[in-house]
């Protein structure tokens, strides 16, 4: 990411600019050619670098939190790994967990590839959510 | 890339607040002799248990934690609240 999209998501995160500005301004750096496309891996796939998570007050927000996450995703992919540290004794207990949430997922049958295949796919991914507190979920 | 420095800010309400740049590479310096003190006693235990316990996976914890350290350069956590701030930043 070049420095002009991160001075804008910098601003964005204190709050000087609204969301709505946020995407003006970055889509007037991505038509100058600045930069604004990420790197692209061998086999053409954006290769995105953080994960960031950012909440800011909306205009009716009574308690003004700010939150500001960025994850490398490389940190992901290495704490991913600790998934095999856990004991096939817990697997029961936290299927048992995601059951309870509504989900029938087997941790058993869950691979490393599978892991591998769904925080590379998180790149596609971009969650905004208005109400109160506006969130956002994207990648950088 | 294995970070140098952490930028932590606290302040919680009706407290003074603190910032600290503490460089972390002491922290590892620390962290690496003591896991090479403690590398004996790990594949011991992984040799023992190779069979019928844990000892394989034993064999992956030096890897793993490095490439968990190694890798958290550029994990910002930064919750602004009311009263209260917490900012944690490994650069």
């Amino acid at each position: 990411m070049n420095e002009e999209r991160r001075k804008i998501l910098d601003m964005l995160a204190q709050g000087k600019i609204t969301v709505d500005e946020a995407e003006k301004l970055l889509a007037a750096v991505g038509e100058t050619g600045t930069g604004a496309a990420p790197e692209t891996d061998a086999s053409g796939r954006r290769s995105w670098k953080y994960l960031r998570i950012q909440v800011e007050p909306g205009s009716d927000s009574e308690s003004g939190d700010r939150v500001n996450i960025r994850v490398p995703f490389k940190l992901i992919r290495a704490g991913l790994k600790f998934a095999a540290f856990i004991p096939r004794e817990a697997h029961a207990k936290v299927n048992q967990a995601f059951k309870d949430k509504g989900l029938d997922i087997d941790l058993a049958r869950i691979t490393p590839q599978d892991l591998e295949e769904i925080v590379s796919n998180l790149d596609d991914m971009t969650i905004e959510v208005d109400g109160k507190d506006k969130v956002r979920i994207f990648c950088e | 890339m294995l970070p140098l420095i952490v930028r932590l800010k606290v302040k919680e309400p009706g407290r003074r607040g603190f910032g600290l740049w503490f460089p972390v590479i002491i922290v590892w310096a620390l962290l690496a002799a003591l896991m090479l003190v403690l590398l004996p006693f790990v594949l011991l235990a992984a040799l023992v248990t190779l069979g019928r316990g844990p000892g394989p996976r034993l064999f992956l914890v030096y890897p793993l934690l490095g490439s968990v350290l190694w890798h958290l350069g550029g994990l910002t956590i930064d919750v602004d609240q009311k009263d209260s701030v917490f900012l944690i930043d490994f650069i």
